[in-house]
């Protein structure tokens, strides 16, 4: 056990922080192209695709590295690549389960954002339970016929290309009939409708198919393996955001401890409150824990131990903490936390989301976290289940099936 | 960057389970509640033999020269075997002693203390539970042959069963350590019983208590750094133990959910249950980051090893108090009996959470570091 950073490491995160500080754009990126210009600009300099085998155009890289990476962004405030979902996992789920041929006409564009993919499962009535989707995809011969409606699509508007999962078999056990595809997100079938969410702004989409066309040689790891092929990527992300994330946490800390001696209570700062005090404490240390955990996850990952099913516990862990952070970020800060527009230097922070905003945001985004990429409640059937062998429960669709 | 034990790590876990798992199994707890003394000679002997007692110790005294890390591998375990005995608070006293002892005191006490022939204890805490190393209000006075201690220490871990006590106390030249025969003149021990009947403490009143000249570990008026090292150290000792109390419980709460059934089906198939158990594993886990960073931080007296120490502590004792009292909850009422082993390891973590400072010494602790 030696949680010092080895050589290489710093040696590492230095060229990196160089990197980053000549190259990170000063101004907000407007534009489409602006943002997949910074995402190539990335890409060349050996930041995107890190963990992509360089066969395949990526890096090579290991987890750590692409965690000290994200960290350094962080400390930036660095704009995100514009290709995340695609490079986080729809590419992974080609390199692992797909095709020579869509190797070569897919990875090399999805590295260089020429191609912006998204991501086509959730429904609006599978949610945790996305083996009941409802997406038909019908065998015509010489393509599939894609009707049926999707909900919950990251950067839809902008998607040239989605993975879908769809129902190609509805004869058969709900997880046995399910397919996965790639999805021409530009052709007149399919109709993307920005979603309006609790923030006010529009991350995701709902996806209208209609008489779509998806090609046979678009089909994922063959017909009715989409399920195994689902549950096998979306524990990819193998550590990339641990400690870019804690470090966004601890930049929002610093500026909630600004906050505290600016805003006063009884002629003195808030900071000199007990009350408040013991509050930031407990959540220093929580945070800090973060930290620990997610060292211990790079470690874990380094030794190649794969996460697996206790990459829930992570997940579980930090969603669960940021609700509680920004719960008390904003009981602190009282209507000032509240703000939709920031006025001063401390009401306006990082909120990892892509839109720049207020603690306000940041108290609302961190609803979606215990939410998306599989709910608490679900991370904790997998936790009980898998890791800690607790019986299976007694489920109506089983009993049926 | 290696977070994972090295092999020898594992293998003192593996020893170390072995041996309590053997030795101090539950009936053997039971047992020593009703002795007087609350501890066994005969496991104190079979410790030091395995090396516990002069882990942490250099190996010119008879030690292994281990670090934190691997006393606090020991410590959880002990933790989840709800071991009585006074081994944390008499190799903390070690750890005085070499930090702050002449080569006499050392010769004196480190080898007594790795061979098991001398137990040890600090004295934290005065009347007024103020864990600040300042806020002692027992007095030293200069005598012609030395010192005369007096006050009121309260709480002290295996008091009266220790051979030297470390009592600090505001002297002429300001806060000192002193270290102190529990058998001279005007000092009295009071046993005070707790919940946990495997943790003994102890009320030590002091009257001009006769302390030799030389029995002073650093400078007279240096102890407030010195102690404040040590109460680190405590802390991080003390949350890797309500660990293992915690992972103890919670191993016994899956371990039941599984077998025991209502409605027809084993609990543990009910989202009710399983989510918790699952909350309960996320506690324990965080807490395991918690403490082997904060121990590795000592040893490497890394720059972040003071928060780390704190960090450990304020959350530790948190989380295993929510780990133990689920435990009782996904239990029931078999949960809340006197026979059921469940609430040994529960009372455990419940005595250390407020000792070695409690959570809000140390979340005031994290702040003035981080919100200076």
């Amino acid at each position: 056990m030696d949680l010092t950073p080895t050589a290489e490491e710093r040696a590492f995160r230095a060229d990196v922080r160089r990197w980053l500080g000549a190259n990170v754009p000063r101004d907000d990126l407007k534009t489409l192209d602006e943002r997949k210009a910074w995402h190539r600009k990335l890409y060349e300099a050996g930041y995107v695709g890190m963990l992509w085998p360089t066969e395949y155009g990526g890096w090579g890289r290991a987890p750590m590295q692409q965690a000290i990476v994200q960290d350094e962004m962080a400390r930036l405030s660095a704009p995100p690549p514009i290709n995340g979902l695609g490079i986080g996992f729809i590419g992974p789920t080609i390199i692992v389960h797909g095709t020579d041929w869509q190797k070569q006409r897919y990875l090399r564009k999805m590295l260089t954002a020429e191609e912006i993919w998204c991501q086509l499962y959730s429904e609006p009535n599978a949610g945790s339970d996305l083996a009941s989707l409802k997406t038909r995809a019908e065998d015509q011969g010489d393509h599939f016929l894609v009707n049926g409606q999707k909900i919950w699509t990251s950067s839809g508007p902008i998607a040239d290309w989605g993975i879908l999962l769809a129902r190609t078999d509805p004869k058969v056990a709900k997880h046995k009939g399910i397919s996965c595809l790639l999805l021409n997100m530009r052709q007149p079938g399919v109709e993307v409708r920005p979603l309006k969410q609790i923030t006010g702004s529009s991350l995701f989409s709902e996806v209208f198919m209609t008489d779509a066309r998806a090609e046979p040689r678009d089909l994922i790891g063959g017909l009715n393996r989409g399920w195994e092929i689902a549950q096998t990527t979306l524990g990819w992300e193998r550590g990339a955001n641990s400690l870019g994330r804690v470090t966004r946490y601890a930049i929002a800390f610093n500026q909630l401890v600004r906050a505290t001696k600016e805003l006063r209570r009884g002629g003195k700062p808030l900071l000199e409150d007990p009350a408040v005090r013991a509050k930031l404490g407990k959540a220093y240390a929580e945070l800090e824990v973060q930290r620990y955990a997610a060292l211990r996850v790079l470690s874990a990952l380094q030794n190649s131990d794969s996460p697996g099913a206790a990459s829930s516990i992570t997940k579980l862990s930090y969603t669960e903490f940021e609700k509680r952070y920004f719960e008390l970020a904003l009981e602190i800060l009282g209507p000032y936390g509240q703000l939709i527009s920031a006025r001063e230097e401390f009401e306006e922070i990082d909120t990892s989301s892509g839109e720049p905003g207020t603690w306000a945001t940041a108290f609302l985004w961190s609803r979606a976290g215990t939410i998306y990429s599989g709910s608490s409640e679900i991370q904790k059937n997998i936790i009980g289940e898998r890791v800690l062998g607790l019986p299976k429960e007694v489920r109506a669709d089983r009993l049926k099936a | 960057m290696d977070f994972a034990f090295t092999s020898d790590q594992q293998l003192l876990r593996n020893s170390a389970r072995a041996f309590l798992d053997e030795h101090c199994k539950p009936a053997t707890v039971r047992l020593l509640w009703d002795d007087p003394r609350g501890e066994s000679d005969t496991m104190w002997k079979e410790i030091a033999q395995l090396g516990w007692l002069g882990l942490s110790l250099p190996e010119a005294y008879g030690g292994s020269g281990l670090g934190m890390v691997e006393t606090a591998l020991l410590l959880e375990e002990m933790g989840r075997a709800a071991y009585p005995g006074p081994y944390w608070p008499t190799a903390l006293a070690a750890t005085a002693i070499e930090l702050g002892g002449s080569e006499v005191h050392k010769k004196r006490w480190l080898a007594a203390f790795a061979t098991g022939d001398a137990r040890a204890t600090i004295a934290f805490l005065d009347a007024e539970l103020d864990w600040r190393p300042e806020a002692a209000r027992t007095r030293a006075e200069k005598t012609g042959k030395g010192w005369a201690l007096s006050g009121q220490k309260r709480f002290v871990p295996w008091a009266h069963v220790a051979d030297v006590l470390l009592v600090p106390a505001q002297g002429p030249d300001g806060l000192t350590l002193f270290m102190v025969d529990p058998s001279a003149a005007g000092l009295t021990l009071e046993p005070v019983p707790v919940m946990d009947l495997a943790t003994r403490l102890v009320n030590v009143t002091l009257d001009k208590t006769p302390v030799a000249a030389d029995a002073v570990l650093g400078a007279p008026g240096h102890g407030g750094p010195l102690l404040a090292a040590l109460l680190r150290r405590g802390a991080v000792g003390a949350a890797a133990e309500m660990l293992g109390a915690a992972r103890r419980c919670l191993d016994m709460a899956v371990g039941y959910a599984k077998v025991r059934e209502q409605f027809g089906q084993p609990i543990g198939s009910f989202q009710a249950i399983r989510h918790k158990c699952a909350e309960m594993l996320l506690e324990v886990e965080n807490s395991h980051s918690a403490v082997y960073y904060a121990a590795w931080a000592l040893d490497a007296k890394a720059e972040d090893a003071e928060l780390a120490a704190s960090v450990a502590k304020a959350y530790v004792g948190d989380a295993a108090r929510k780990v133990c009292g689920e435990a009782i909850q996904v239990h029931g009422g078999i949960g809340f009996t006197w026979e059921y082993d469940l609430h040994l390891y529960m009372k455990r973590a419940k005595a250390l959470e407020p000792m070695y400072g409690d959570g809000d010494y140390h979340r005031e602790l994290i702040l003035r570091r981080v919100a200076a």
